[in-house]
């Protein structure tokens, strides 16, 4: 099985010649091409670059496009910090109060330089390895897209006390986030994966997401182009998974590595594929012999579990990471063999 | 059930403005000058014990706290003369964001609550060099440095200060309290910094700015 079959074999919940394995190495290509990262995060082909010597070392069953959520915030006028080992920052967001959403308009995701990076990087990755990998982008859902706009602090605030402008603040950000994303499929993406940090019960309020968080959800899913995958962005999930349930285009969930895989499994029900592993921080700070004991604890842990993957929770694996913790992924992968469910 | 109680299911369910009738309706009563004290203490270690671990609270609703706290300061400061709504002062602090690191609301929460209970914060911002605190520090005279990080690199980076503090010979006297998300993810992360405490949350800040600062005064009169 190539990875393109393997995650269609688990999607269909049918044998596996192994588990499939999805680590997000989207910044660690730039390790191991040596590639500053204002170039890596500027410059589709040295990303592409990144990406292939991911795919000669490590072998995932996924590729991810960029994760440089800043990019975002930047392309509505927000200034961009380049990091040594991390990808972008938003130094300072566009905007500073909820009065200028009133004048601001989204970027053109058809025109702007930083959006068309995103799009770029997909359709040479899908050129390259389209037939043979699964293409993903992680862009956080729609509601967490004003955080990056005007601050965290001042969208949260603006939801809790000001609903009404909040909703008013979506109505511009939805049209532009619809576009954006099936331009993303249309370049060739696989799948979309979707941080949920204004899902997360570390950060939102179950009426908060109930009220707030689905209904834009369900609305903006159901214009998308192709498939979705919930993740948590490193805070737990499970809380709030039942809140997530039952929204068109959703095929799969990536768990918090604090969440229960069994207990998140029995709220999304048997047919959506799961994806549980390690935190893509604490996976750099282990040996790589514990990497692989706790791979094949969680792989013996969800043997029954046909539509399983083991991945890596949070945004990228740490920049630090060793080589052979990521090998230990694989490593456990392999030796546990096929999946004849 | 008490006005604390009362307060605190408020903020649970983030009605701000509902908090603040409450508040106001005890005032009337009661006076202003007592809110702090009677009502606002009392609430805010309610809910650090409450909220002991991550998994019992959420961003929003501390954020609806901090808010309500710093309304309640709004309301008193003109009927106190002193910082902290009459407090006695518990001396000047030092917090900022790492090097690099731009994620501003815990350092703010943090902020807040510090204030709230009577310390002088000096909060230099984000993307903060390791020197530019020590500097502050000793400048203000600071026997807390508070630094907040949100990513493993930026969190780090926390090194430096500890390398500063203890170059320039203040070690011990210059404490260093570290927090943030990743600190809470990754076991054992603050020792390696060479953090001096930590604690998970930014409401249970002031009970380890105190202690840290009781361990300063211990090193400078050799007790």
């Amino acid at each position: 099985m190539n990875s393109m079959e393997r995650m269609q074999a688990t999607m269909a919940g049918k044998p596996l010649d192994r588990r499939a394995v999805a680590p997000v190495l989207g910044l660690y290509g730039a390790r191991l091409i040596n590639c500053p990262l204002e170039r890596y995060y500027s410059d589709p082909f040295a990303y592409a670059r990144g990406q292939a010597a991911v795919r000669e070392m490590f072998q995932p069953d996924v590729l991810y496009a960029p994760l440089a959520f800043a990019s975002i915030g930047a392309a509505f006028g927000g200034e961009l910090v380049h990091l040594d080992t991390m990808p972008p920052d938003l130094r300072t967001p566009a905007i500073q109060s909820i009065q200028q959403w009133n004048t601001l308009v989204p970027p053109d995701p058809d025109k702007h330089p930083q959006l068309l990076y995103f799009r770029d990087t997909i359709r040479l990755l899908a050129a390259q390895y389209g037939g043979e990998v699964p293409i993903v982008i992680m862009i956080p859902i729609p509601t967490e897209i004003p955080d990056m706009v005007m601050g965290l602090e001042g969208w949260l605030e603006t939801v809790l006390f000001n609903p009404t402008a909040a909703q008013r603040v979506m109505e511009k950000i939805i049209p532009f986030y619809v576009r954006m994303v099936n331009g993303f499929f249309a370049a060739g993406a696989s799948f979309v994966v979707m941080p949920c940090g204004f899902a997360s019960s570390a950060i939102a309020t179950r009426k908060m997401v109930s009220l707030f968080t689905r209904p834009i959800l369900v609305n903006v899913l159901a214009q998308l182009n192709g498939p979705v995958v919930l993740q948590s962005m490193g805070a737990p999930m499970l809380d709030h998974l039942d809140l997530l349930t039952d929204m068109p285009q959703v095929s799969a969930f990536m768990v918090d590595q604090t969440d229960d895989l069994a207990m998140a499994r029995s709220v999304i029900g048997p047919d959506s594929v799961l994806f549980g592993g390690l935190d893509c921080t604490n996976i750099g700070r282990m040996t790589a012999t514990q990497v692989e004991e706790r791979c094949r604890a969680i792989l013996e842990e969800r043997r029954q579990d046909a539509r399983f993957v083991l991945g890596t929770s949070g945004p990228d694996v740490a920049w630090h990471t060793p080589p052979e913790n990521i090998r230990a992924l694989r490593k456990a992968a392999d030796s546990f063999g096929r999946v004849a469910v | 059930m008490d006005i604390q109680q009362l307060l605190i299911e408020k903020i649970h369910r983030g009605d701000r403005s509902g908090a603040h009738a409450l508040l106001d309706n005890w005032a009337a009563e009661y006076g202003y000058e007592h809110i702090p004290a009677e009502v606002l203490d009392p609430m805010l270690m309610q809910l650090g014990k409450e909220w002991s671990s991550s998994e019992t609270f959420t961003l929003a609703q501390m954020y609806v706290a901090a808010k309500v706290t710093e309304d309640v300061m709004d309301k008193v400061a003109h009927l106190f003369t002193l910082p902290g709504e009459g407090k006695p002062p518990k001396g000047p602090v030092v917090i900022g964001n790492s090097e690099d690191d731009f994620h501003a609301l815990g350092r703010h929460l943090v902020g807040t609550f510090l204030r709230a209970e009577g310390w002088d914060v000096h909060d230099l911002g984000n993307d903060v060099p390791a020197t530019q605190f020590v500097d502050t520090a000793q400048e203000v005279g600071a026997r807390v440095i508070g630094v907040s990080a949100m990513m493993l690199t930026t969190a780090l980076h926390i090194k430096k200060v500890r390398e500063e503090i203890d170059r320039r010979g203040l070690t011990g006297l210059i404490q260093l309290a570290v927090g943030g998300a990743v600190f809470n993810v990754c076991p054992g992360l603050a020792e390696e910094v060479g953090a001096d405490g930590t604690v998970s949350n930014a409401l249970k800040a002031a009970e380890l700015f105190i202690r840290l600062g009781e361990q300063s005064v211990r090193k400078e009169t050799g007790e």
